[in-house]
């Protein structure tokens, strides 16, 4: 398990360095220009080549680029060309907002989606049609029309919660919670559906399999044979759904942050990419890397504890 | 138990119902902002990127610093410029030296005291912070302390902005000793009617200020608290307004009537006007453009009414002049100096020879893609093609400078008749990258620069010139929608999309 281990995280290493090397390369044609969008519309020349020579700009791609990687391997991701704030201090204040968000909105997901599509798989039936039809309504809607709809409806409607984020150090621990409700809700939507149609199908998939008769034929439980065996055997896929869904919300998190107005990455993402303030968008991409690695690598681990088959192979 | 259809929905609506029951038992959590009047909310399009004084900008970006900062001069909300800091200014006979005299009882919020020192290490340290508004300091070659409350402005050539400018980002007084510091970029420290309550502010969320004790002018601190709530996204704004959460706030035409709906009030101001910038007036890449007849067929083969009324929501007014009506270079008789009329804009096209063969390329600008499709269309009905590009990208600016584009559309700001030459007429506007100019111009911009305070009504000569010569193709000045609660009182501020941090008030 450790050399396993080992051996992902090592891969994941490479995978780092390469998505680093082709983003700055991707983001250093655009740079050039930078100096003059950060002084504005007014900039002399003059200025304008002093605050080129100022970023470093006028250094060619290599020189750049490892000069960027050894900071960064030293734990210094550099400061925001626009604002002078650490990237490593913007990650820190904002990752806790989405990963907050990102990971309630997972356990719900995996937690409901798990229960309805089991059910669904089990019961058949009406109960079925209605996760069927739920699965086609809830991919059909965005995660932001949702939030939309949300605010429009709990917020602006009834008064329940903030149409924006109130989160800020003079409030309290509930604030956090109210604020965050409604993008969590925006967010799981689409997963719940999606997720209990796929646990759906796994499940029935495994629920007619010849192991299934042969214990049903030995009088074992229907209850035994479904928490026993069936749902074991039918983990992997769900965690691979429920893992792919993490990693697609890191992206949908980006519009319902801006809808809600939350302080996570999304804004910081968005900003940045569209100013090409370089070093915080090497800090964003460096973060979605590494978040994509260690749940792939957790997803994996996972699989190999509840299902030794994986382990073997 | 086995639950069928019907029950198991029942269940499902009375889960839900009792779900939102418990959420709903702190309601209004978030929405107590700005309901006391003692108060005040601001939604904000973005957090300002460093509070050193001298990275401040124009318009909405100086909002911010005014609540921490205090400027040598005010600018009333009509444009009107009275004391704040400086207390009486006076240029010498040639306009080459401005001495400003200033207040003697005013502190910052380190405790540092204002004075002449103080003001010309501000400016000094603007003139090389290498600021988005350096320009506005570009003309002084020093400043000299006269006397502790006096200092001279000693200017290399004649500027008449420098008074307003005096109001604007170059006016700004921060401590001294904080100056150049990283401390600053942070936290304000000015001599402004408030101070940032660090502990309270969120980086790119909101900026809380509260009063400062003691400050000099009680007639500028109407709050007690002031929180800056940063709302890149309209919809976001929109939502925020009419929940409660902010008091005012800058909208758009489509949000405006959600916001309108919820009884939110209006106040609208003309900041920019919008449209067609017909760059290579030499023809170095489209020749047709060094026509002034294909550039005035241009202009007349736009129905600028109702393009403004379909298009805009009718918001904004039509006008063919460049300048705005703050800037004293507006003249009526150019407002409407290019009439809707295409069987000119034919007539004038076959005068030039180029009748058939004109093509113009713009890049597309984001948003405005439903107005090009509308001027493509006008444009082909008199028989030229407008060809939409690529959207511009963060490169745009550098891309301008560049001469990538011959011509394009766009919004731009209507400063004061220097701001204004110098951002699209002078050789030295960006909007101006192909520098094109005559003899005759450059002495009507002469006579601008050195008309001190004619220099408003010098610019209409200028104004006129870019009119006739039909160097651009305006359509209109837009309405910039501030949209705001019943709490409060707002007063729009000239040339700013956001009124200054001043003109709010506590409504009775």
């Amino acid at each position: 398990m450790i050399k396993f281990i080992a051996k992902r995280l090592g891969s994941g290493l490479v995978v780092l360095f390469v998505v680093s090397a082709l983003t700055f390369t991707l983001l250093y044609t655009s740079s050039g220009s930078i100096a003059r969008n950060i002084l504005g519309d007014q900039a002399t020349p003059e200025q304008v080549a002093l605050k080129e020579q100022e970023l470093g700009l006028d250094q060619p791609l290599v020189t750049r680029y490892f000069a960027w990687l050894a900071d960064a391997l030293s734990g210094n991701l550099g400061a925001s060309w626009f604002t002078s704030e650490p990237v490593a201090s913007s990650l820190a204040t904002r990752i806790p907002v989405t990963m907050t968000m990102v990971f309630t909105a997972m356990i719900l997901i995996a937690i409901c989606a798990a229960l309805i599509g089991v059910a669904a798989a089990v019961k058949r039936g009406w109960v079925d049609r209605v996760v069927q039809v739920g699965a086609i309504v809830g991919d059909s809607i965005p995660g932001y029309v949702i939030g939309v709809f949300l605010v429009t409806l709990l917020a602006i409607q009834l008064g329940f919660f903030p149409a924006t984020s109130t989160i800020s150090p003079e409030v309290g621990p509930e604030a956090w919670v109210y604020s965050m409700t409604l993008p969590v809700i925006a967010l799981l939507i689409n997963g719940v559906t999606g997720g209990a149609q796929q646990i759906r199908s796994a499940v029935i998939k495994q629920l007619e399999r010849d192991y299934v008769r042969t214990l049903r034929s030995r009088g074992i439980g229907e209850r035994e044979i479904l928490f026993k065996h069936v749902l074991r055997s039918a983990a992997p896929a769900g965690l691979t759904v429920l893992s792919l869904q993490l990693i697609g919300m890191l992206g949908g998190v980006v519009i319902i942050e801006q809808i809600f107005a939350l302080p996570g990455m999304g804004p910081l993402a968005v900003t940045a990419t569209g100013q090409s303030d370089l070093p915080v968008v090497m800090g964003v991409v460096m973060y979605t890397v590494v978040v994509v690695i260690v749940v792939n690598l957790l997803v994996d681990i996972l699989n190999g504890w509840l299902n030794p088959k994986v382990r073997v192979s | 138990m086995k639950l069928g259809p019907k029950a198991a929905a029942a269940a499902l609506v009375l889960s839900a119902s009792l779900a939102l029951t418990a959420c709903g038992g702190g309601a209004g959590a978030g929405s107590n902002a700005g309901a006391a009047p003692t108060s005040l909310t601001l939604g904000t399009l973005r957090d300002i990127t460093s509070w050193d004084p001298a990275q401040a900008h124009v318009g909405h970006a100086l909002q911010p610093y005014q609540a921490a900062y205090d400027t040598l001069i005010l600018r009333e909300p009509d444009g009107k410029l009275s004391p704040m800091l400086a207390t009486a200014w006076k240029y010498n006979d040639t306009n080459t030296k401005l001495t400003v005299d200033l207040r003697t009882d005013v502190t910052f919020s380190d405790g540092a005291k204002f004075d002449a020192a103080a003001a010309k290490a501000n400016l000094d340290h603007f003139k090389k912070a290498n600021g988005p508004q350096m320009a506005q300091l570009g003309s002084v070659s020093d400043i000299a302390v006269v006397d502790d409350d006096t200092i001279d402005i000693n200017l290399s050539a004649e500027e008449p902005a420098l008074e307003y400018f005096l109001s604007q980002a170059a006016g700004l007084m921060g401590s001294p000793q904080s100056l150049g510091t990283d401390a600053i970029k942070t936290l304000p420290v000015g001599s402004g009617p408030y101070v940032m309550d660090k502990a309270a502010s969120v980086k790119d969320s909101q900026t809380v200020f509260t009063a400062r004790d003691g400050y000099w002018n009680k007639d500028l601190q109407k709050y007690k608290k002031l929180t800056l709530k940063i709302l890149t996204d309209p919809t976001a704004r929109t939502n925020a307004l009419v929940s409660g959460q902010v008091d005012a706030t800058l909208l758009d035409p489509k949000n405006g009537k959600q916001a309108e709906g919820a009884k939110m009030k209006l106040e609208a101001n003309q900041v920019d006007w919008s449209g067609l910038l017909l760059l290579d007036r030499e023809g170095t890449k489209n020749p047709a453009l060094a026509n002034v007849k294909v550039r005035q067929a241009i202009n007349h083969a736009f129905d600028r009414k109702t393009i403004l009324e379909q298009v805009m929501l009718g918001q904004g007014t039509p006008t063919s002049q460049p300048f705005g009506k703050d800037s004293g270079a507006w003249t009526e008789e150019l407002e409407n100096y290019y009439s809707y009329d295409p069987a000119k804009a034919k007539q004038l096209l076959k005068e030039s020879g180029f009748e058939g063969n004109v093509t113009i390329d713009v890049p597309t600008l984001p948003g405005a893609e439903t107005l090009i499709s509308v001027l493509q269309q006008q444009l082909a009905d008199v028989g030229i093609t407008l060809k939409p590009g690529a959207a511009i990208t963060n490169t745009f600016t550098a891309d301008v400078a560049a001469q990538k584009y011959h011509a394009l559309f766009f919004n731009l700001f209507q400063g004061e008749p220097t701001v204004a030459i110098d951002q699209i007429v002078s050789t030295k506007a960006l909007y101006n990258p192909f520098k094109n100019t005559t003899p005759e111009l450059e002495a009507k911009i002469q006579a601008v620069r050195t008309g001190g305070k004619d220099a408003g009504k010098l610019a209409q000569d200028v104004n006129k010139y870019v009119v006739e010569q039909a160097w651009f193709a305006p359509l209109f000045r837009v309405n910039q929608m501030y949209y705001h609660n019943d709490k409060v009182n707002v007063t729009p501020q000239a040339q700013q999309a956001v009124p200054s941090i001043y003109n709010y008030s506590p409504a009775k």
